[in-house]
C-alpha cells in the first residue's frame, strides 16, 4: 500500500524539524544521555544521601524525619568519628606515600631498556589486575599469626612472628602492605606512561651540563613528572581514602576498632546499627574530605603543568 | 678551544652502518660544517663527539686528548640542539646558569656569565620568562646562550635553524656567523642545507651514506665536486646531469648525448683520453647555460636548442626549465627583456670550461 502524498509530506515536515532542532541545539541535544545517566546515577543517590543525613530514620522502622543539623552536632561528640578519621589519616597517608614512592622508583627501573622487561612488566601488575576481596582473602590466610605464610617465612629465618593483624599496633602497617602490594601497580603504569612521554633531548642537554644521574632525577625528571605524580595521586586517593573492600574482608575494622576507618564507620552506622540518617551524614563528612583532597591536589597538578 | 679530530670513525645500529670509516680533521677555531642529505650519518658522527654515542670503532681526539671513554660533561663542549633540548620548567636565566651550577661554579659568577650571555644575544629582557613563553627564535638564542655560558672548548650545533622560519633563519644564520668571530671558537655544525654550510662554514664537510665525500673551503668545494654526489648536493638549483658518451673525434673530445653534442675545451684533453667511447655523465650548472648573447664560454659554438617547459622569476634573476628531448634541464638566466612563453624554442649556449664529466660507473669526477 502506498503512502498517501499529503501523509508523507507530513512526516518529511517533522523530520525536517527535529532535524532543524538538532542542529540549532547541538550542545544540548548531543551530551543529552550522557547527562541524563549521570543525573540518574550521581545526582539523585547524592541528593537523596545529603537529604537523609538531615534525617533520623533506622532502616525499617517508619520514615525518614527531618532533624535539622543534629546529625552534625552529634558527629562531633563521637568517638569512633575521631577514631575513624585518624586509622583514615594513618592508613592513607602511610598507604598513598608509599605507593607514590615505590610506584616511581620501580616505575624509573622499568623505563630503562633491560632483557626480558615485557614478561617482569606483565607480571608486576598482575596484583592489579586481581579481584580486591580474592586478593583480601588470601591476605586475610597470609597474615594469620597461627597459620599464616609470612610468620612461617619469618621464624624460619629466625626472626620473630608478628601479630599483624590481629594486634592494635601492627593491624594498620599489615593493611598498608596489602593496600601497597595491590596497587603500586597502578601508579608504576601511570608514572612509566608519563616517563615514556618526556622529551629526551633535555636529558641529553642535562648530560652535557655535567648533571650526573641523581641531579638528572631531581632537577630534571622529578619537576617534569609532578603533574603525573600528581594524577597518579589523586586516582589513587579517590579509592584509597574509602577503601572498603581489603580491609572490610580482612579485618572488618578489628580488632576493636583499631582499623575502623571513617567510610567503615559510616557503612557500620548505616548497615550494621540501621542508622541511615546518621551514616548518611558520616558520608557527607568522606564525601568533603575526599572532594577537598582532590581539589588541592588538582590546583597543584595545574600549577605543576604550567610549564 | 681546541681542534677536533676523527680517526676512522664507525657507527653500527644493528645492521646499519650510520658513520663508516669517517676521519676529519677540524682546526681550533674553525668553522666546520657536516652537511649531507637525512641519514647520511653526519648528526650520529656529532653525537659521538659530543659523547652521547658510543661509536663502534675508531678514535675521537678534542685537543690531544682521547676522549672515547670521556663522558659528555668531562668533554668539555657544548651543544646547540635542533629542538633547543631546554628546560622546560626552567626560566631562562636557570636554563643558562643550569651548566655551571651543576659545575659548582659560584653563584655570583654564574650570574655574572648569565648576564654576559644576555648581553651577547640580546635575551635581557626574557631572562625570567620560560620556554613556553618564547618564540621559535627566542628560544633558539636561549639555546646558543646557554652553549656559550660555559665558554667550552668546542661548540657543536645539530641543525640548530631547522625549525626556524626562512627569514629567521636567515637572520640567525648571520649571527651564529658573528658569533663565531667574536668567541673565536671551534663549532661543528651539521645541518642538511647546502645554502647554510656555503654561507657559514670556514670549511665544510660532505657526507654521505655514512662516508666523507669531500671536504674543503665551501667554493673550492663547489667549483670543484670530487663526485656527481657533492656536484649535485651543493649548488642550487641543482647541477644538471645528462647521461652521455665521451666522443674522440680528430683530436677533440666531444660529449655525444641522446639529443646534443658539445665540444669540450682543450684544456681538458689530458683527463679525458682514457675515457674516450665511454659512458659519462655530463654536469652543467644551472649558471652556466646562458642565452647566446650572453654566453662566457671561449668554445662558442656549443650551443643546444631547448624547448621552454617552466619559468620561474625570482625578480633578480629567473629559472628557466627546459626540454632537450628526453633531457630536461634547469637554466639561471638574466631577466629576460623579453617574456618567455612555454613550448617557446630556446638556443642554450653552455658555458663549456665550466662543464663537468663523471664516471658513469664509480660517479667519480673526470673534468
Amino acid at each position: 500500500m502506498r503512502t498517501a502524498p499529503d501523509e508523507t509530506t507530513r512526516m518529511k515536515t517533522v523530520a525536517n524539524k527535529i532535524s532543524s532542532f538538532v542542529d540549532r541545539r547541538q550542545a544540548l541535544v548531543y551530551p543529552a544521555p550522557a547527562v541524563i545517566a549521570l543525573f540518574l546515577i550521581v545526582v539523585i543517590p547524592i541528593g537523596y544521601n545529603l537529604y537523609l543525613a538531615f534525617t533520623k530514620w533506622t532502616i525499617g522502622l517508619g520514615d525518614p524525619r527531618f532533624i535539622g543539623i543534629d546529625n552534625f552536632i552529634e558527629l562531633f561528640w563521637d568517638e569512633r568519628v575521631l577514631n575513624g578519621l585518624k586509622v583514615m589519616i594513618y592508613f592513607s597517608g602511610l598507604s598513598l606515600t608509599l605507593e607514590l614512592v615505590l610506584g616511581l622508583l620501580i616505575a624509573l627501573y622499568f623505563h630503562r631498556e633491560f632483557r626480558g622487561s615485557e614478561i617482569v612488566q606483565a607480571i608486576y601488575i598482575f596484583p592489579f589486575a586481581a579481584t580486591p576481596v580474592a586478593v583480601a582473602l588470601i591476605w586475610r590466610i597470609m597474615l594469620n599469626p597461627e597459620i599464616g605464610v609470612l610468620n612461617y617465612l619469618l621464624t624460619s629465618i629466625g626472626l620473630p612472628g608478628s601479630l599483624w593483624i590481629s594486634s592494635a599496633a601492627t593491624v594498620i602497617p599489615a593493611l598498608v602492605m596489602v593496600d601497597v602490594w595491590k596497587w603500586t601497580p597502578m601508579i608504576t603504569l601511570i608514572v612509566l606512561a608519563g616517563l615514556k612521554s618526556l622529551p629526551n633531548d633535555p636529558y641529553e642537554a642535562a648530560r652535557i651540563d655535567g648533571a650526573n644521574t641523581l641531579q638528572i632525577f631531581w632537577y630534571i625528571t622529578l619537576p617534569l613528572i609532578r603533574p603525573v605524580l600528581i594524577a597518579a595521586l589523586m586516582l589513587r586517593s579517590l579509592d584509597n581514602l574509602k577503601e572498603f573492600d581489603i580491609i572490610y574482608t580482612i579485618t572488618q575494622g578489628g580488632p576493636g576498632i583499631a582499623s575502623e576507618t571513617l567510610y567503615l564507620y559510616s557503612y557500620n552506622v548505616a548497615f550494621s546499627f540501621f542508622k541511615a540518617g546518621y551514616g548518611s551524614a558520616l558520608m557527607v563528612v568522606v564525601f568533603l574530605i575526599v572532594l577537598v583532597f582532590n581539589v588541592v591536589m588538582n590546583r597543584m597538578r595545574l600549577s605543576a603543568q604550567d610549564i | 678551544m681546541a681542534s677536533v679530530t676523527l680517526k676512522n670513525i664507525v657507527k653500527r645500529f644493528k645492521a646499519v652502518t650510520a658513520v663508516d670509516n669517517l676521519s676529519i680533521e677540524i682546526q681550533d677555531r674553525e668553522f666546520a660544517v657536516l652537511v649531507g642529505p637525512s641519514g647520511c650519518g653526519k648528526t650520529t658522527a656529532l653525537r659521538m663527539i659530543a659523547g652521547l654515542e658510543t661509536e663502534t670503532s675508531g678514535e675521537i681526539f678534542i685537543g690531544d686528548r682521547r676522549v672515547n671513554d670521556v663522558s659528555p660533561k668531562d668533554r668539555d663542549i657544548a651543544m646547540v640542539f635542533q629542538n633547543y633540548a631546554l628546560y622546560p620548567h626552567m626560566n631562562v636565566r636557570d636554563n643558562l646558569g643550569f651548566g655551571l651550577k651543576m659545575r659548582k661554579f659560584p653563584p655570583s659568577e654564574i650570574s655574572q656569565r648569565v648576564q654576559e650571555a644576555a648581553d651577547i644575544l640580546g635575551i635581557h629582557e626574557l631572562l625570567d620568562r620560560k620556554p613556553k613563553q618564547l618564540s621559535g627564535g627566542q628560544r633558539q638564542r636561549v639555546a646558543v646562550g646557554r652553549a656559550i655560558v660555559r665558554k667550552p672548548k668546542v661548540f657543536l650545533f645539530d641543525e640548530p635553524l631547522s625549525n626556524l622560519d626562512a627569514k629567521l633563519r636567515v637572520a640567525m644564520r648571520t649571527e651564529i656567523s658573528k658569533l663565531h668571530r667574536r668567541l673565536g671558537a671551534t663549532i661543528i655544525y651539521v645541518t642538511h642545507d647546502q645554502v647554510e654550510a656555503m654561507t657559514m662554514a670556514s670549511r665544510i664537510f660532505i657526507m654521505h651514506n655514512g662516508a666523507l665525500q669531500q671536504s674543503g673551503v665551501p667554493m673550492e668545494v663547489y667549483k670543484q665536486p670530487a663526485n656527481r654526489f657533492v656536484a649535485g648536493f651543493i649548488g642550487s638549483p641543482a647541477m644538471n646531469f645528462v647521461t652521455a658518451t665521451l666522443v674522440a673525434d680528430q683530436g677533440a673530445y666531444f660529449v655525444q648525448a641522446e639529443h646534443f653534442r658539445v665540444r669540450l675545451p682543450d684544456v681538458f684533453s689530458s683527463r679525458l683520453a682514457a675515457h674516450a667511447g665511454k659512458p659519462v655523465i655530463f654536469g652543467v650548472r644551472p649558471e652556466d647555460m646562458n642565452e647566446p648573447d650572453e654566453a662566457v664560454s671561449e668554445t662558442r659554438g656549443n650551443t643546444v636548442a631547448m624547448r621552454v617547459e617552466v619559468v620561474e622569476t625570482l625578480g633578480a634573476e629567473t629559472f628557466v626549465h627546459l626540454t632537450c628531448g628526453s633531457h630536461t634541464m634547469v637554466a639561471r638566466v638574466a631577466v629576460p627583456d623579453r617574456l618567455l612563453t612555454i613550448g617557446q624554442e630556446m638556443q642554450i649556449s653552455l658555458n663549456m670550461e665550466k662543464t663537468h664529466l663523471f664516471d658513469e660507473a664509480t660517479f667519480q669526477t673526470i673534468v
